[in-house]
């Protein structure tokens, strides 16, 4: 049943080329996909909690990507502004992308997982180069290079820990099993330590953790907006998935100490890196990318600070902050099509030209960590986990990394949705689609962030138990 | 022997300036692992088979590729080194020295061929360092690859198929985006240079 949960989304896309006319192959494009999305559901139970919680988030960001295309990308390939073949490419990349995710989060071994995650690269290489710029090039052979790198990286210690897990005892079939290495318990020798710390290593260069970040801001701001949605909204949660599930190995391998560490250190220097970098930036989607940058830091930190709380606070960060980037990216795409840039210096009075600019207003506040959003209560469970596990020089530098984003995040919503427009409307208006998939998607950002702790904390605590937070 | 073979082929992968001489290293080296790697005669028809593909098209089909596009562009044929030839050889000389003392780690003196893994591991990390031609870090995510797939066979022999085929994927998925990728870059990079790359900073 999982394969098909897995094909769901790239069978919906083959199919619904088949469809004759505009109007009816995108209803039958969101519809096709929408049941996809709704796939997971004949699976629950039948899955761990953590795999539950990243295939939501997969199937929902999944969908309201398509939504957005659908409503966006459709109407400007209907106006000969790219070639009308690559539409079916565009739609059958976004699918493999949506389906090689599900195949992450739905894996039972590091094999599987790890062949996911190569194939992420296979199908949004191209789409970060979709527009065939110069730049979105350049984007596209950086992240092509450093991540297959970085995911060699893991594949060795992936190969270490088959030794490990065989040495110990375990049949070749389950050797890569983290519920068969957790169930055997074997005893940790030192290679174990070097075959998870080379995992996390390569899995954090997926997620964008300084110092292997260089290649997330190009990709993610130089990719049409809904393929930098999910970028940095479900690709860089399901790299910290895998970083999860070496953390569950690791801390039966006893290696936990040392990822802890690691993932401290990696999480504060991202936050300040990020923080710094985005004060400087000049470009929407660039600081939206550097901000994933933030977020991929303080969900380390909080794996890092561990316990229970710990634990419960990355989950909580990883989903809250899904739909939040999500919606920022939605709506930078909204507004470069209606503005025709980016460029901040030529962005202003947002909030009084349309929807695209309100909706983009939340979505900053949302991931600058204001009240009511998901991600402040995420950041205050980052606070309290920090100092449950009295680590007091990764939190301090993580808060002031926190802060310098803030402030970054203000300053630039304050100059665009103020002030007198500068920019020439390009005058595309947004689709209705486009609002929908936005408003929703910040929606599921409040929704984290109002709806009672007894309803998500049930949920994403049974989630953090597999990956030892009930330890 | 062998050890000889996949040492100096790993060096030659690095220090080679053309990359036709790259590319032919590359290839000694990855047919000298997957020699090393075969499975059994006694192997099932399906251990076989994976193998023979992957070996297939990492040693035949993806170096094909790479002299089809030196052909169509002969810019492609220099492989721009950053350093200068000695300091290669000193880098090459401090990868040895740095594998071979990696693998008499206590954690790793056990494992036959560590050493020589590392070795070609950190000449497939050099390579995307050292060399300026977008063609060289192909080369060196090949070359990565090729790591992998020895280090599976010595870490886990009991399921190299595994290992060799993630391998493959990856060194694939490189090849052939990669290729895909270069193609248009040289529209507007004729050279192929890594320098005319850095547009996008800060």
């Amino acid at each position: 049943m999982n394969a098909w949960v897995i094909v769901a989304p790239l069978v919906a896309a083959t199919v619904a080329i088949g469809f004759r006319g505009f109007a009816a192959r995108r209803v039958v494009r969101i519809g096709l996909a929408a049941f996809a999305a709704l796939m997971p559901i004949t699976i629950a139970g039948k899955v761990d909690g953590l795999s539950l919680v990243f295939v939501v988030l997969v199937s929902t960001l999944g969908l309201f990507a398509t939504i957005f295309s659908a409503g966006t990308f459709s109407a400007d390939w209907g106006t000969d502004e790219v070639v009308w073949s690559r539409k079916h490419v565009y739609f059958i990349l976004l699918s493999a992308f949506w389906s090689a995710m599900l195949l992450v989060v739905l894996a039972d071994n590091f094999a599987t997982l790890w062949l996911g995650i190569s194939a992420t690269t296979l199908a949004t290489a191209f789409l970060v180069a979709f527009s065939g710029e110069p730049a979105a090039l350049e984007a596209a052979w950086k992240y092509l290079v450093l991540c297959s790198a970085g995911i060699a990286f893991a594949l060795l210690g992936i190969v270490m820990l088959a030794h490990v897990s065989m040495a110990a005892g375990l049949d070749p079939a389950h050797a890569l099993s983290w519920a068969a290495i957790a169930a055997h318990a074997p005893a940790a020798p030192p290679l174990a330590r070097l075959a998870t710390a080379l995992m996390l290593i390569g899995f954090a260069t997926k997620a964008g953790l300084a110092p292997m970040h260089v290649w997330l801001p190009d990709a993610h701001s130089k990719a049409p907006a809904p393929i930098s949605a999910l970028l940095s909204g479900v690709l860089v949660s399901c790299a910290l998935y895998a970083i999860m599930r070496t953390l569950q190995v690791g801390a039966v391998l006893g290696s936990a100490p040392l990822l802890q560490s690691l993932l401290l250190w990696l999480g504060a220097l991202s936050t300040i890196v990020a923080g710094t970098l985005m004060l400087t930036q000049t470009n929407l989607k660039r600081l939206l990318a550097y901000s994933t940058v933030e977020h991929a830091g303080i969900v380390a930190l909080a794996l890092g600070f561990g316990g229970p709380l710990g634990l419960f606070a990355a989950l909580f960060h990883v989903v809250a902050h899904g739909f939040a980037k999500s919606a920022a990216f939605f709506a930078a795409g909204m507004v470069q099509r209606e503005h025709g840039t980016t460029e901040l210096g030529e962005l202003r009075a947002l909030w009084a030209a349309g929807p695209s600019g309100r909706l983009l207003l939340g979505a900053l506040t949302a991931l600058a960590g204001m009240p009511p959003f998901g991600i402040f209560v995420g950041e205050l469970l980052l606070v309290l986990a920090g100092i449950a596990a009295h680590a007091w020089i990764p939190l301090a530098l993580g808060l002031l990394g926190i802060v310098l984003a803030f402030a970054a995040l203000a300053r630039s919503a304050i100059e665009i949705e103020a002030g007198r427009p500068k920019s020439t409307n390009a005058g595309r208006r947004m689709s209705r689609l486009g609002i929908t998939a936005t408003a929703l998607a910040l929606s599921g950002a409040l929704l984290f962030g109002i709806v009672p702790w007894t309803t998500l904390g049930t949920t994403l605590a049974a989630a953090a138990s597999a990956i030892g937070g009930n330890r | 022997m062998i050890e000889l073979a996949l040492l100096i082929t790993g060096a030659i992968v690095i220090v080679s300036s053309r990359t036709i001489t790259a590319l032919s290293a590359y290839v000694v080296l990855a047919a000298a692992v997957s020699a090393l790697i075969a499975p059994s005669a006694s192997a099932s028809w399906m251990t076989l088979a994976l193998f023979l593909l992957a070996t297939a098209i990492k040693v035949v089909l993806v170096p094909a590729g790479i002299v089809l596009f030196m052909r169509a562009n002969p810019a492609a044929g220099d492989l721009r080194p950053s350093l200068v030839l000695p300091l290669r050889l000193l880098l090459v000389v401090g990868f040895a020295i740095l594998a071979y003392s990696a693998g008499h780690f206590p954690t790793l003196v056990a494992i036959r061929f560590g050493g020589v893994a590392g070795f070609v591991l950190l000449c497939g990390v050099g390579m995307l360092i050292v060399h300026r031609n977008l063609i060289s870090h192909m080369i060196g995510l090949l070359t990565l690859g090729v790591a992998i797939s020895l280090a599976g066979a010595i870490f886990a022999p009991e399921l190299p198929e595994s290992f060799e085929l993630g391998a493959t994927f990856d060194a694939l998925v490189a090849t052939f985006i990669g290729l895909a990728l270069v193609r248009s870059i040289v529209a507007h990079n004729p050279l192929l240079d890594v320098e005319s790359l850095r547009s996008l900073r800060g």
